[in-house]
């Protein structure tokens, strides 16, 4: 059904193909990881956005989208995410499986990709002006408009929080300010970084020959050396809960609790730290599910869930302003249940099922297979979504208990409705 | 296949998968408020369907939730203006699974009690879309368009219509809504359909033929207003442009479909003049979007996005539609247009959601899934002009916009 191949094209910089004929589409990605700093965050963002408008081939947004049409409606686009204390830009590109059109498509894509990354629209080593100042716009908006989601709000400001002073509270993008800041200079020297430095996950899946990119990917990256920044993941244990608030013309309070949790590389402690959360509530039979929503009519959402990648835990809900205090204390009395190890086998049976139904269920899709495989890059062993799920089978009750038992409470951030 | 006992069952099996989809839909949604049961006139509270969808969760032998824990299954429901759906996804013991989702759409168990525990969850779920500007601007546009259709009330009700729902009327929807022959069953992915059948037949109980029939005040043509505006706290205004038409008394065929989306691609697809002109102008980022909305007595095709300049924005899509009026698509836009809905219509069969909602629309509304890619490979230039004829009436449009103070 589904090969997978792995190359490593030369130092830090890894090919990925899955080879797979079920599927009507292909998909492609170049994932640059780096640490996250002050100093690249923005200019790495910004870049992605700029390098997926046009290219030297195809010298402007209109041009660039009028060729992604004509290859029936392909798609290119940038995207940006955190993977503990890394900063991960991937420019995806997919199109229609070559089965059902009369030209080849996915060497069109593989050979579009490769003009993006390496050759962009760049003259005298500056971008052109009017790709940076429009995509900086957008990515202003972008970043405005995260304040209009009131509940990924209030995650991030609770992050923001439990961080500070931490390289994770920087985010995917930077801040606003340093956007704004950026000029074309930093842009370019944020491309000629990554590409020199950054570690590279490159990822083809479908039933298309890699053998086109893969020529394209290496051309570049050839056999020359490279030096992979590398930095220690920041994992503490807070000495005090801080308590923020906020207030807002709103009918629902928001009430978003960071903990800190355990923190590890390798994919069995990530699985069984995963299931302690589904069990807590990541499910609709799940405690939290089952107490603050179905018992105690507090809310309609209230979910837990991990990063792993840093070792923190989020536990968020919905609820009346008056009810803040009530639900945090319905929150906190389940988890100290767990904790004390009141948890019943159907619990743990459930739960488990859940996770392997996730686990499974990720082969059926392009892109979550893809989003697997880049995520787990940063740990020391990366399991397949099946090996994953036998692995899952042998995580014990007690296992449970003693990681819910890592598990502290750092920030908790309160989103309230004005009276 | 429609089964013996009036439930029609449609399975699409994709070899070599894991996970199979399965949902079952009534066609009864929230525009589902008025309507005559054997003869009889019904007016139910706004948000009865939702909460009807709630509640079904619940049967005298426990919460469905607690069955499906045992299998692994994932699963969900939803309401939309038009349809109910419960559906579960699932990597193993697919039969107990599938007995599991009809028993609970079988098996209505409402008291005063568990009825009464809903009102906090559901009132929960209202606030959080009341909080919400995505939703918001879409209700607001929706009354701005129309008089008196239900479409323009909101899919879950407000905390005070739901506080008039009783066990009493939760069972008069079901019976006239949950009955067999009013359901389709979809099953996607790696199952077999004999096995989907024989599952079916031994868990089915036959249900007699009711007479149902929607009532849907005649909605006139124009908009109910050309503008409006709510303030919220966001800090990117939001906008959503309609353009109403005429409903034709039924749903939209697959051919109309498809000639909207070929002529939306053409005229506001990201390869478009427009669209670059909008773009420089700094009037829409990659959030802007379109869709075709139609369903029962009501269609429209609406454009959104975040943008500072809502006001400009729609003037300057005003515009190019008058023009648009006078000149028609070129062709040379028109073969691109047909190439990028062609690719697109061909990837939505990737993912077995997709596929399930179509299949259960399709049933609705009398569409056939299969027919869509004959009808794109016939389409001419002059059948996308001639649907552009009925469609963005510049003088019939509305602006809603949600902005901070």
């Amino acid at each position: 059904m589904s090969d997978f191949i792995r190359i490593n094209i030369c130092d830090g910089v890894a090919f990925s193909s899955i080879s797979d004929d079920r599927f009507k589409i292909g998909r492609m990605g170049a994932a640059l990881i780096t640490p996250i700093a002050k100093k690249t965050a923005a200019a790495n963002a910004l870049l992605s956005c700029v390098l997926t408008r046009s290219c030297k081939k195809y010298p402007d947004f209109t041009a660039l989208s009028r060729k992604l049409n004509s290859l029936y409606g392909a798609s290119l686009y940038p995207s940006f995410r955190q993977i503990g204390d890394y900063q991960a830009i991937t420019i995806s590109a997919s199109g229609i499986d070559d089965k059902y059109v009369p030209e080849s498509v996915s060497s069109e894509i593989a050979e579009l990709l490769c003009n993006i990354l390496f050759e962009p629209n760049v003259e005298n080593r500056l971008f052109c002006d009017e790709d940076i100042e429009q995509e900086r716009r957008q990515l202003l908006e972008i970043i405005d408009s995260e304040y209009n989601d009131k509940r990924l709000y209030a995650i991030k400001k609770c992050t923001e929080i439990m961080c500070e002073g931490e390289s994770y509270a920087i985010g995917r993008y930077g801040s606003r300010e340093d956007v704004e800041k950026l000029k074309n200079e930093d842009v370019y020297a944020a491309w000629k970084q990554l590409l020199d430095s950054a570690r590279v996950e490159l990822t083809m899946l479908g039933s298309s020959d890699p053998e086109k990119a893969l020529s394209g990917f290496r051309k570049y990256f050839g056999n020359s050396p490279r030096t992979i920044e590398k930095i220690p993941v920041v994992s503490k244990v807070p000495e005090s809960v801080k308590r923020v608030s906020e207030s807002e013309e709103l009918s629902q309070a928001k009430l978003v609790m960071g903990f800190r949790s355990a923190y590890f590389r390798r994919d069995e402690d990530c699985l069984a730290n995963s299931l302690m959360s589904i069990v807590l509530g990541g499910t609709p039979t799940s405690k939290l599910f089952l107490n603050v929503r179905e018992k105690e009519s507090l809310c309609y959402y209230c979910v837990s869930r991990v990063d792993n990648n840093k070792g923190l835990m989020y536990i968020d809900s919905g609820v009346e302003t008056e009810n803040i205090e009530k639900t945090e204390e319905s929150i906190m009395k389940q988890l100290e249940l767990l904790q004390k190890g009141d948890i019943t086998d159907d619990e743990i049976d459930s739960a488990k099922l859940a996770v392997k139904n996730s686990l499974l269920s990720s082969l059926d899709s392009l892109a979550a297979m893809q989003t697997y495989y880049v995520g787990g890059t940063l740990k020391e062993d990366q399991l397949s979504p099946a090996e994953a799920a036998a692995a899952v089978d042998k995580i014990t009750c007690e296992r449970i208990v003693e990681l819910a038992n890592e598990v502290k409470l750092d920030t908790v951030f309160t989103l309230k409705g004005k009276e | 296949m429609e089964h013996p006992s009036g439930l029609t069952i449609l399975v699409y099996p994709k070899k070599g998968f894991n996970s199979i989809y399965a949902s079952m839909g009534t066609k009864f949604g929230s525009i589902y408020s008025n309507f005559r049961f054997n003869g009889k006139e019904v007016r139910v509270p706004d948000g009865t369907a939702h909460y009807l969808e709630h509640k079904l969760f619940e049967s005298e032998d426990g919460p469905a939730f607690q069955k499906y824990a045992k299998t692994g299954a994932s699963a969900n429901a939803y309401t939309s203006f038009d349809m109910t759906c419960y559906l579960f996804s699932c990597t193993d013991q697919f039969s107990e699974s599938l007995k599991i989702l009809i028993d609970l759409i079988q098996s209505p168990y409402f008291t005063e009690e568990n009825v009464a525990k809903e009102q906090g969850i559901i009132g929960q779920e209202i606030k959080m879309y009341d909080d919400s500007p995505d939703w918001r601007v879409m209700m607001n546009l929706l009354q701005g368009l129309y008089h008196v259709h239900p479409i323009n009330v909101d899919i879950a009700g407000t905390v005070d219509t739901i506080a008039e729902i009783t066990p009493g009327i939760l069972y008069e929807c079901y019976n006239s809504y949950y009955n067999l022959h009013n359901m389709v069953l979809t099953v996607v992915g790696g199952a077999d359909p004999d096995e989907v059948l024989k599952i079916v037949e031994s868990t089915i109980k036959p249900s007699a033929p009711v007479k149902t029939e929607l009532i849907i005040p005649d909605e006139p043509y124009n908009v109910v207003k050309s503008y409006t505006e709510q303030i919220m706290p966001v800090a990117v205004p939001m906008f959503e442009l309609g353009f109403k038409e005429d409903s034709m008394g039924r749903y939209a065929t697959n051919k109309e479909m498809l000639c909207t989306s070929v002529l939306m691609n053409a005229f506001i697809g990201e390869g478009s003049a427009l669209y670059r002109k909008l773009l420089d102008e700094k009037l829409i980022n990659s959030s802007f979007g379109y869709e075709y909305f139609e369903g029962l007595g009501y269609r429209c095709v609406i454009m959104s996005g975040e943008t500072r300049k809502p006001q400009s924005a729609a003037e300057m899509i005003n515009d190019a539609v008058r023009k648009l009026h006078k000149t028609g698509i070129s062709r040379e836009d028109f073969e691109i247009a047909k190439k990028v809905v062609y690719g697109k219509t061909i990837s939505a069969f990737d993912s077995k959601q997709a596929i399930a909602g179509e299949l259960i629309s399709g049933e609705f509304t009398g569409r056939e899934l299969y027919e869509a890619v004959e009808d794109i490979a016939e389409m001419t230039l002059e059948d996308v002009n001639k649907r552009l004829e009925s469609q963005l009436d510049a003088d019939n449009c509305c602006l809603s916009v949600v902005k901070g103070e």
